[in-house]
């Protein structure tokens, strides 16, 4: 029989064999040889080719997750940074504006006190003066009165006595009239 | 069976050993061919926001990755690239042999393919082990139990490791083997109910719904034995790598 010689050829008549074709030794090297050189083609392809492009995408993906991961962190911290550093200015500015504002309201203080002084002692000046005329003129006119009232006596006591009052005399008349009208 | 025929392309002779380019061959070739091809295009986009077949590849790359760390811990990874190609080699066998109307040939329906890939593991693990535990290896076959028991584990645990490639092989063979003959015997049964005439014609379509429900299975099957190989295969480099520790 064909099968003697183990070659592959003997399975062209299927007829002559009893039992599975997996059973026919013949087609052992042939299909180990043929597995070999398959099996080991897709393995290098695989191996070099293939699997390393699958496990780059996988990887890129994950960097490209874990990179986005740390900016979003990265962009979070600065952001809380500007924030502290906005709310400090905004805290001095505020502390500033404060002074500002008091150091303005004592300086127009100061300034309205002085005029105020100022103005007091001006008026108070003025006030003195005019005092001082009003008395002056007061005495002036008592002065004018007393003579006059003298005078006045002489000639009311010359009509009516007929006789001449010194102006002494007079004076003291009227002085006296006046101490006991007081 | 017809469907498991291994017939001649082109001769070849070396060496007084038979290598002729089978049909056998040719579906091997265009299992490697798709594999790559249908992988590499997927994968190539490689986009931010993966496009769908990216998302395929990506999902069956971290599929594998997984099932190398939780079965042979993250040294297991070095092997990724073999268990990789090994679960892909025998998923895209095993669908393809699926495929209704293109006739093909299912490259892991033969004992001597499934034989080559388990022998190939079982020298991996063997070693991979002695190269990294020496012949401290060997102390795989000695679990830490009392002397007296060691008499009878240690025939068993030396048994139960040289058959491992035969169960590896045999699993996959005969699983594959099993559901293409019985697709077939369906197939009969369909032919000869319809061509029997009167009511036989009708009851035809009983075995009909039969196989579409079995070709469902098949496809579940399919995935499930490459599954199966991929994670034994990760469950035996554990042994060459951690000896008996766990993961």
């Amino acid at each position: 029989m064909a099968a003697a010689e183990g070659t592959v050829e003997s399975t062209a008549e299927p007829a002559e064999h009893a039992g599975l074709p997996q059973m026919d030794v013949g087609t052992f090297p042939s299909q180990v040889f043929w597995l070999a050189i398959t099996f080991g083609l897709l393995f290098f392809v695989l191996w070099r080719k293939t699997l390393p492009m699958i496990a780059g995408a996988i990887g890129a993906r994950r960097e490209q997750i874990e990179g986005d991961l740390g900016t979003a962190e990265t962009l979070r911290k600065d952001a809380a940074g500007a924030l502290a550093g906005y709310e400090s200015a905004l805290a001095s500015a505020r502390k500033g504006a404060v002074q500002l504002a008091n150091d303005n309201r004592k300086g127009i203080q100061t300034e309205i006190d002085q005029m105020k002084a100022a103005a007091d002692a001006t008026a108070q000046a003025s006030a003195a003066e005019a005092e001082r005329r009003i008395a002056a003129e007061r005495a002036k006119a008592v002065v004018g009165v007393r003579a006059a009232a003298s005078s006045a006596a002489a000639d009311i006591v010359e009509r009516l006595l007929g006789m001449p009052v010194s102006a002494d005399e007079a004076d003291r008349a009227v002085a006296a009239v006046e101490t006991k009208g007081a | 069976m017809e469907q498991f025929e291994v017939r001649p392309l082109l001769p070849l002779h070396i060496g007084g050993l038979d290598l002729s380019f089978t049909n056998a061959s040719l579906w091997m070739c265009i299992v490697t061919a798709v594999c790559a091809i249908f992988l590499t295009m997927a994968a190539s986009p490689r986009k931010l926001v993966p496009t769908r077949m990216q998302s395929i590849t990506e999902l069956s790359y971290m599929f594998v990755s997984d099932m190398i760390r939780s079965a042979a811990g993250t040294e297991g990874l070095k092997f990724f690239p073999f268990v990789f190609t090994l679960f892909m080699f025998v998923l895209f066998s095993n669908v393809i042999g699926l495929f209704p109307l293109i006739h093909p040939f299912t490259v892991t329906s033969h004992i001597i393919v499934t034989f080559a890939l388990a022998f190939f593991v079982f020298l991996m693990v063997i070693v991979v082990g002695l190269a990294r535990h020496g012949l401290h290896f060997f102390s795989l076959f000695a679990p830490k139990v009392p002397v007296v028991m060691l008499l009878v584990l240690v025939p068993i645990e030396v048994v139960s490791f040289l058959s491992r490639p035969i169960s590896l092989a045999v699993r996959l063979f005969a699983n594959m083997l099993a559901g293409h003959t019985m697709l077939y015997v369906f197939g009969t049964f369909v032919i000869g109910l319809a061509t029997a005439g009167g009511a036989l014609s009708v009851i035809s379509i009983m075995p009909f719904l039969a196989i579409v429900a079995v070709v469902a299975l098949e496809f579940l099957i399919a995935f499930l034995q490459a599954y199966v190989f991929a994670i034994l295969t990760c469950i035996y480099l554990n042994d060459a790598l951690n000896l008996h520790g766990h993961h």
